[in-house]
C-alpha cells in the first residue's frame, strides 16, 4: 500500500532521482570531520524551528521585549526549553561553523574547483555572526543593551564611513525602539532569507561538484 | 525492512533504522514540547472572582439596568483593564439577575431599548426579551447569566 503510494508519487514528482542525488551520491572515504557541515545544517534548522516558535510570543518593543521573554521563560509550558535551545544553539552554530571552516581549510578543500563553495561558506559565516549580533539585543536586558551599544560603537570606529554605519545600525544616534525593531527585522527576515539562499547554493555545489577526499601523504 | 536470507539485518538497513529512529526521537523531543508551548495559554482558565458591580439601589424595578465595571486582568505579559458590563434585572427588589451583554450568536454587545422593551444586537439582528430569552434572529441560546450575590447593599457577580 505504502509502496504503491510512493510509486504513485514518484511517477508524478520524480523525487527518487532527487533523493538519490542527495543521499545516495558517491563520496570518497572520509572521516568524522566531514560531518561538521551537516551538524551545522542540523543546528541551523533547529534555530529556525525554535526561532519561529519564539516569535509566537516575543514582542520587539522596548516596553514589552523583556516582559515577553520573561513570560516565555517562566509562564509557558516548555518555554524555558524552547528559548534555551535557541540560546545554546546560537553558540553551537558559531562553534560548528568555525570547526567546519577549519576542517575545510586544513584539508585544502577550498581549492579548485570548489572556490565558490568556499566563498559562499565564508558569506554564510558572516550571516551566522550577523544572527548572533542581532539576536543578542532582542532580550533587551542590561547585557543586551550594553553589548549592542559597544558592538555598534566598534563599527563606528571604522575610518570615514564608521559613523554612518553606526547610525544606520542603530537607526539614529542612540540605541532605541528603532534599533530594537530593525535588529529584530534583520534577525527574523533579512538574515534567514540570506541564509536560506546561500545554503541552497552551498549545498548545490557540495552535491554537484562533490566533496574532496582526505589529502593523502603521498600526494605532491 | 529488508532482511537477508539468514534473517540478519543488512548494514544499510540498520543504519536506515538508526537514522529514522534517532531522527524521530529528536523530532518528538522538540515537537511535543512545542505543542505544549503553542497551546499553553489557551488552556489557562481564568480564575473565578467576585466582581463588584455597584449598589443595588441603582437597579430600577422591572427594568434592565446597565452596570459597567473595570477589572484588572493579566493577559500574557501585559496588565490590561477590561470593562465588564451586565444588565441587572429585578422584579421584586430582592432577587437580582445579572445578564451578560454579550450576544450568544457571535459575541457583539447587545443593547436594551427601553421603548421596545427588548435587547437588540446590532450585528445580526438578534433580539432578546427582558429575561434574556431569544425572541428572533440567529442567537442559539438566551443571554448568559452571571451568578450574583448581595452584600451590604452591594451587588457582586461571579466571573469564570
Amino acid at each position: 500500500m505504502l509502496e504503491k503510494f510512493s510509486n504513485w508519487l514518484d511517477e508524478r514528482f520524480q523525487w527518487r532521482q532527487v533523493w538519490e542525488a542527495i543521499f545516495l551520491r558517491k563520496i570518497p572515504h572520509v572521516n568524522w570531520g566531514y560531518t561538521l557541515g551537516s551538524a551545522t545544517l542540523f543546528v541551523a534548522v533547529l534555530q529556525a524551528v525554535t526561532g519561529i516558535l519564539l516569535t509566537l510570543y516575543y514582542v520587539p518593543t522596548p516596553d514589552h521585549a523583556y516582559d515577553s521573554i520573561v513570560y516565555i521563560t517562566t509562564q509557558l509550558p516548555a518555554g524555558w526549553f524552547i528559548r534555551g535551545l535557541h540560546h545554546w544553539g546560537a553558540s553551537a552554530m558559531i562553534v560548528l561553523v568555525v570547526l567546519h571552516l577549519l576542517r575545510v581549510f586544513f584539508y585544502g578543500a577550498y581549492k579548485y574547483p570548489r572556490e565558490a563553495t568556499w566563498i559562499t561558506g565564508v558569506l554564510l559565516l558572516l550571516v551566522v555572526i550577523g544572527f548572533g549580533f542581532t539576536g543578542y539585543l532582542l532580550p533587551w536586558d542590561q547585557k543586551a543593551y550594553w553589548a549592542t551599544t559597544v558592538g555598534t560603537r566598534i563599527a563606528g570606529v571604522a575610518p570615514v564611513i564608521g559613523n554612518w554605519i553606526l547610525r544606520i545600525a542603530r537607526g539614529g544616534d542612540d540605541l532605541s525602539a528603532v534599533s530594537l525593531a530593525r535588529f529584530f527585522g534583520t534577525h527574523i527576515w533579512v538574515l534567514p532569507a540570506t541564509l536560506a539562499t546561500l545554503i541552497l547554493v552551498h549545498l548545490y555545489l557540495v552535491i554537484r561538484i562533490g566533496i574532496s577526499a582526505v589529502p593523502g601523504r603521498s600526494e605532491p | 525492512m529488508d532482511m537477508s536470507s539468514k534473517g540478519k539485518m543488512s548494514r544499510r538497513d540498520l543504519m536506515k533504522a538508526a537514522i529514522f529512529s534517532i531522527g524521530g526521537l529528536i523530532g518528538a523531543s522538540i515537537g511535543l514540547p512545542a505543542i505544549g508551548y503553542i497551546v499553553g495559554p489557551a488552556l489557562k482558565q481564568a480564575a473565578e472572582v467576585w466582581i463588584r458591580l455597584g449598589t443595588v439601589s441603582k437597579v430600577k424595578l422591572d427594568d434592565p439596568t446597565l452596570f459597567k465595571t473595570i477589572v484588572e486582568t493579566q493577559t500574557g505579559w501585559i496588565n490590561t483593564q477590561e470593562e465588564i458590563s451586565a444588565y441587572v434585572l429585578t422584579t421584586d427588589g430582592k432577587d437580582f439577575a445579572a445578564l451578560s451583554n454579550v450576544c450568544t450568536h457571535l459575541g457583539c454587545r447587545v443593547r436594551w431599548i427601553a421603548e421596545e422593551g427588548k435587547f437588540f444586537c446590532p450585528c445580526h439582528d438578534g433580539v432578546f426579551a427582558k429575561d434574556g430569552t431569544v425572541i428572533s434572529g440567529p442567537p442559539p441560546r438566551p443571554l448568559d447569566r452571571f451568578q450574583t450575590k448581595v452584600e451590604d447593599g452591594i451587588l457582586f457577580i461571579k466571573r469564570g
